[in-house]
């Protein structure tokens, strides 16, 4: 086993063995169960396009809660220095950090497919529309987990981890509303930072390789950041 | 036999405060150091430099002959590190904590295993090797850190106040423990419990605002002589007599009986003092029934070189 595996594993057991990770899946599947089947029953369409956008908004307010707590605790319990003083690297430590959280990103996603089967039963769905959808959370779940992580390893306490990164959540989901009324070339700066503006066409049946390189940038760019702040000491 | 550590003129700045300046040392294979200071005086950050977690501002130091910068790795191979207040994952329980430590730490199959039931024997940890550390008392959880720094006989081991918040059992326990490793290890151990350094440690080093007054305090040679004095007779007349011989520094009563005091007399290495504080006392009719030289203990020259920094830095 690599260094990075046995961190890996005992990522995936704190967050396992955590209530926070089945409460985020409980209130996940809970909510978009319950907009799944009023969807369905007044729109009569095999279609996803709504759940896509409710996950969107979902996903930006619980990735805070499940990355809070990943550097910001080592920090406070003082681990992170056991483990720097251990032959590891910075990079290994924050790439199981983010690779144990993208995991719970997947089991939602994974969860969420039952959705899909449910329509392939009882109706025709277009899977186009459908692949893209999912592969437009998968992306925005790695680049909003790249930036609570970032928010994490940034200061010692959860909570400011847990606000700083759902403040910019928020301020990237809306940035577009505001980015209309700056002048040239702000605007188009704003709109292009905007989270909604780039998951919009996944979640619509189109790709763009633009869209893909957007939440690619961020998540290696958070990443970076991530193994900078810790190697900062 | 070459030095396992080898620090040369390292200095650590965090912003515009200097908190290790200069400082010099060599650990030979086997030696247990004492790295005794205050609060504050730069012991954790030679600490943090030592296991490759913290880089020099200047100078060099090498453990086990790999550098810490360029080859920190290496360095944190060889390197068992026990931290003050003892930080372990609150979640897990000793034995998964112990392995998860002996995996990162490079090792792999059985090997895991045999060393984890190792440091557990070693420090008596088999009863609560199911607990969760959360549950863990103060000095269960010690022992704990101590046992994850020895998961692979490093040639090095470095702890910071391992004893801190221990009672008078787990202390010795402790400090038997690190005597056993005489030998077979080279330790260093900081500490600002002086008692606690002088009986584990076999050289000595103080460390005051990040600079090194001394490599071997035990070694260090006092410049002044203390002793002790039994006489009869007024106070004030005792102090005005040897106030007045030349080389007598400072005089204190340590302490008050029926018919004398017991003095204790700062002076100038030498016999020629001690004959002038005799002829002097006898002169004036004052009774001197004891006069010996008391042995400078860690304590006085801890105090003796402190102070010696302090009148240095005022004037």
């Amino acid at each position: 086993m690599t260094a990075f595996s046995v961190l890996l594993l005992k990522e995936e057991k704190a967050l396992f063995s955590s209530p926070i990770a089945y409460a985020v899946m409980t209130v996940f599947l809970l909510l978009m169960s319950y907009s799944f089947t009023l969807t369905l029953f007044l729109s009569h369409q095999p279609s996803l396009v709504h759940i896509f956008f409710q996950m969107f908004v979902l996903f930006m307010l619980t990735v805070p809660l499940i990355t809070m707590r990943l550097l910001a605790e080592e920090r406070k319990l003082r681990t992170i220095e056991v483990l720097l003083t251990s032959p590891v690297t910075e990079l290994d430590i924050v790439l199981a950090k983010f690779v144990a959280s993208m995991s719970l990103i997947v089991i939602l996603l994974m969860l969420s497919g039952s959705y899909a089967i449910v329509l392939a039963i009882y109706g025709d769905p277009d899977w186009g529309p459908i692949y893209s959808g999912y592969l437009g959370l998968l992306l925005l779940g790695a680049a909003l987990v790249g930036v609570g992580l970032l928010a994490s390893a940034l200061t010692a306490n959860q909570m400011i981890a847990a606000l700083v990164s759902l403040s910019l959540f928020l301020l990237l989901w809306i940035i577009d509303s505001f980015g209309y009324l700056l002048p040239s070339p702000f605007d188009a700066l704003a709109v292009n930072l905007s989270l909604s503006v780039h998951f919009k066409p996944f979640a619509v049946g189109s790709v763009y390789l633009s869209d893909v390189g957007f939440f690619l940038s961020v998540t290696l760019l958070t990443l970076f950041l991530s193994v900078r702040a810790l190697a900062r000491r | 036999m070459s030095p396992v550590v080898r620090v040369r003129q390292l200095t650590k700045w965090y912003g515009p405060r200097r908190a290790v300046a200069d400082v010099s040392f060599a650990v030979e294979p086997g030696e247990i150091i004492g790295l005794l200071g205050p609060n504050g005086s730069g012991k954790s950050t030679i600490f943090r430099i030592l296991t490759g977690y913290l880089a020099p501002s200047s100078g060099t130091v090498e453990v086990a002959g790999f550098d810490v910068v360029r080859d920190a790795f290496a360095v944190r191979r060889e390197v068992g590190y026990v931290l003050e207040d003892a930080p372990l994952y609150e979640h897990m329980r000793v034995v998964e904590f112990l392995r998860f430590m002996a995996q990162i730490k490079g090792l792999r199959g059985r090997a895991i295993g045999r060393a984890v039931d190792a440091a557990a024997a070693r420090l008596d940890l088999d009863r609560v090797m199911n607990l969760t550390a959360g549950k863990l008392s103060r000095g269960f959880r010690q022992r704990v850190s101590i046992a994850q720094a020895l998961l692979t006989e490093p040639k090095v081991l470095i702890l910071d106040e391992p004893t801190s918040g221990l009672d008078p059992h787990q202390v010795i326990a402790v400090r038997d423990l690190i005597r056993s490793l005489a030998g077979h290890q080279s330790v260093l151990l900081a500490s600002h419990v002086l008692s606690e350094i002088e009986k584990i440690a076999s050289r000595v080093m103080i460390l005051l605002d990040g600079t090194l007054l001394t490599a071997d305090a035990r070694a260090t040679t006092s410049t002044d002589v203390r002793l002790r004095a039994r006489i009869s007779g007024s106070e004030s007349e005792v102090r005005t007599s040897l106030a007045a011989i030349s080389g007598v520094r400072e005089v204190s009563v340590e302490q008050v009986a029926a018919a004398e005091r017991h003095y204790l007399i700062g002076a100038e290495p030498g016999d020629r003092v001690r004959g002038e504080i005799t002829r002097t006392l006898v002169a004036k009719g004052l009774e001197l029934t004891e006069l010996v030289e008391v042995r400078a203990d860690l304590e006085q020259r801890f105090l003796d070189l402190t102070r010696r920094r302090s009148g240095k830095a005022a004037a």
